[in-house]
């Protein structure tokens, strides 16, 4: 891309953003949000502007008018002197938060609607068949270059992957630990996922280490045979059954003795089982697999980071230019590329670099021309997916 | 005479003098020397010979790393406590303060434990429960309706706790978890604890003031000082040519402060790698208030490799030691990679 058609780029998509933050609520208000930090991105600048700090929306919508910023982020902890650097800013606490992404669940419709950019000069190619990928190392058409960067166009069945992840997630967090529905919040991340707000003040104070053990916790990483009565014998794969005092009812040691349609009296079946699969070590293996399997996938990094800043709800995401939203009770009806998609439908010229199909707003895009007009809301889309540019 | 103490509702069953000798820090037995108007001069009484005879076999016992399990009449037990907090405080050697605070908490625990197992009156459990936990941590604990083996705790309190503890079955995955609760038996409920109780202590003894000692016990004192100043004040180690990170955890221990795991991992594997015997090495942990010799040595043995698994550990690099909050980089540090390069930059 010319010089020129950077910068024409970057004030199409920026006049996009404007016109967003100008009308008004917007963005969502923190709680106690004097003692949060706050960061942001800026169109076409390296590195996060951050250590801020907003003494109310009204001080902060001023600034996101007059920077129009790409991305805006706001601490999910609590500090006593938010504009302090990191070590000095003495943290109080944090909001317990969880993010599903699209990416990280590896659904087989991926590579069919991925597009991979060429890291050096930008060219866009066709989706490439999962088979095809391995066999072949990306060589671009147009500069020979060796590394690309895969964007993907989510469609309705990674979202649908994603909802049912934070399905689990939900019945993990009022069945287990007991929270209120109402205590959770959940939102769509703006592009290829969804992020999870827990509101539960007894959440707050826990440090990284307790907030891992939960994380371990939901995914199902760790847990181990014995807890489950099937206890390490003396020598190499040898085992022997005692089921714990506390039974086997509930939580993990339940979700497993269903899978294995035992309970604390299947002595005998369990021994079994055991065996069937090998011993002590295959038992392990297997129930590895199988708690990794009914766990949720979520981002353990997002979870345990209690410095993070996170995207705030009712921003844009420079990554589509849909919006962090809030998903209304029902998940199930929520559809992100129409109540997400809320840039305005004014027509904008692209130049698409690669043929590329999209649905919007209910309105299907096959864009196969290299000159398009489009309405503002996709052509945004392509443009941050950096699959389209202004023309 | 017996204290009445707990909710309004209680009252009728409340816990007695012999229970409450078992549990010396609990604000209701503070309350009660203070109710006696006891003054410290009483230790000079010819009586209280014994009490303090006890007293420093307690400590000395606590300082050598075992428990003290003897246990008296609650009339002489609260003073046998007292005087243990005084005679530790004008000791003034920290890792003799720090082993007996986990010792002290040790022995809370043990009596704590077999209370909730044996106890048939369930309101006197309960009663403890909430003398201990709820009085002096603030942490609700209750016993299970289905199984009165068996005590709920809240997922978060369960969660601050326990994540510190490096066994896999802390995990809260390895836990009975449901609704909020993780249930535990006595045992697991009362170890969840040691840390605080030992805290707890500790504070005690942080927090006195002592103006004047009575004589019979300044003598006691200066004899145990003595004795212990040789055994147990800390060593100078020469530290010099150290890298930072392995400066900070030698001062930590020669302090007989806590070393988290880690860092143990990361000084005996350090010290192996630059060629220390391991007797020398096991040496190093003799300060820190947790110190068994047999213990330590089995484990330096295992990261040498001449144990176990029989692979031998290398010194972790800076960058897992900055993800454990162990890096106390300086201006040298850089350029190098792990720990060890520093000893061989320096020596250049």
């Amino acid at each position: 891309m010319t010089e020129s058609a950077v910068v024409k780029t970057i004030n199409a998509v920026k006049s996009a953003f404007r016109g967003y933050y100008f009308k008004p609520d917007m963005v969502e208000a923190p709680d106690k949000m004097e003692q949060r930090e706050f960061g942001y991105m800026q169109f076409g600048q390296p590195g996060m502007v951050r250590h801020l700090s907003f003494k109310s929306m009204k001080e902060l919508t001023a600034t996101i008018m007059k920077e129009v910023p790409s991305d805006i982020y706001c601490s999910n902890a609590y500090y006593r002197f938010p504009t302090y650097p990191m070590q000095e800013k003495q943290w109080l606490g944090a909001d317990l938060i969880f993010d599903i992404d699209g990416k990280d669940l590896h659904l087989p419709c991926v590579p069919s609607h991925s597009y991979p950019i060429c890291t050096n000069c930008g060219h866009a190619s066709a989706p490439v068949p999962d088979e095809k990928r391995k066999e072949e190392h990306y060589s671009c058409p147009a500069c020979g270059g060796k590394k690309a960067d895969d964007i993907s166009i989510p469609c309705a069945k990674c979202i649908e992957g994603s909802k049912r992840e934070v399905k689990r997630l939900v019945e993990f967090l009022t069945g287990d630990l007991g929270m209120q529905r109402s205590d959770i919040h959940i939102y769509f991340s703006g592009n290829n996922g969804f992020h999870i707000h827990v509101s539960d003040e007894a959440y707050i104070p826990l440090d990284p280490q307790a907030r891992s053990d939960l994380v371990g916790y939901l995914s199902g990483s760790g847990l181990m045979a014995e807890s489950i009565g099937v206890r390490k014998g003396n020598a190499e794969n040898l085992f022997f059954i005692k089921f714990p005092k506390s039974g086997l009812a509930y939580g993990w040691r339940g979700r497993v003795a269903n899978k294995l349609k035992i309970d604390g009296s299947s002595m005998i079946k369990l021994k079994h089982i055991v065996e069937q699969k090998g011993g002590y070590a295959a038992f392990k293996a297997d129930l590895d697999r199988m708690t990794r399997d009914i766990g949720v996938r979520i981002d353990p990094q997002v979870t345990t980071d209690v410095h993070r800043v996170f995207r705030m709800s009712g921003t844009l995401n420079s990554k589509s230019g849909l919006a962090k939203i809030k998903c209304g009770d029902n998940i199930d009806s929520f559809d992100p590329f129409v109540d997400a998609c809320l840039l305005g439908d004014g027509k904008l010229s692209v130049k698409v670099k690669t043929q590329v199909k999209l649905k919007l707003k209910n309105k299907s895009f096959n864009i196969s021309k290299e000159s398009a007009e489009l309405p503002a809301y996709a052509a945004i889309y392509l443009i941050c997916k950096r699959l389209a540019e202004a023309s | 005479m017996s204290i009445r103490i707990g909710p309004k509702d209680w009252a009728d069953d409340p816990l007695q003098n012999e229970d409450l000798a078992k549990y010396p820090f609990l604000n209701d037995v503070s309350e009660y020397i203070r109710q006696t108007h006891f003054d410290f001069e009483e230790y000079n009484r010819p009586e209280f010979k014994d009490i303090i005879e006890t007293a420093i076999e307690r400590i000395e016992t606590e300082a050598s790393g075992r428990l003290y399990e003897k246990l008296d009449r609650f009339q002489r037990e609260v003073f046998i406590f007292l005087a243990t907090l005084i005679i530790v405080k004008s000791i003034g050697i920290e890792s003799v303060l720090r082993k007996y605070s986990l010792f002290e908490a040790m022995r809370a625990e043990k009596f704590l434990t077999e209370d909730l197992k044996r106890e048939r009156n369930e309101q006197k459990r309960r009663l403890l429960l909430f003398k201990i936990f709820k009085e002096l941590f603030n942490v609700d604990i209750d016993i299970d309706a289905d199984d009165e083996r068996l005590f709920k705790v809240k997922i978060t309190d369960y969660l601050k706790r326990a994540s510190h503890f490096h066994e896999q079955e802390w995990k809260l995955i390895n836990r009975m978890v449901n609704k909020g609760y993780v249930y535990l038996d006595a045992d697991e409920t009362v170890r969840l604890f040691r840390n605080e109780l030992g805290a707890l202590v500790y504070d005690k003894v942080k927090m006195m003031q002592l103006l004047t000692l009575p004589e019979a016990l300044k003598t006691k004192i200066e004899e145990l000082r003595t004795k212990m100043t040789h055994r147990y004040e800390y060593r100078a180690t020469a530290v010099t040519d150290y890298p930072p990170c392995v400066k900070h955890a030698l001062e930590v221990m020669g302090r007989g402060e806590n070393l988290p795991h880690s860092a143990r991992v990361m000084l005996a594997t350090y010290m192996l790698a630059i060629g220390k015997p391991v007797d020398e090495i096991v040496m190093m942990y003799e300060n820190a208030p947790d110190f068994n010799e047999k213990i330590t040595r089995y484990q330096v043995e295992h990261l040498a490799g001449m144990k176990g698994s029989r692979t031998k550990y290398s010194v972790p690099s800076c960058d897992k030691l900055r993800n454990e909050n162990l890096c106390f980089a300086t201006a040298e540090c850089d350029g190098i990679i792990n720990p060890i390069q520093f000893g061989r930059k320096m020596r250049k």
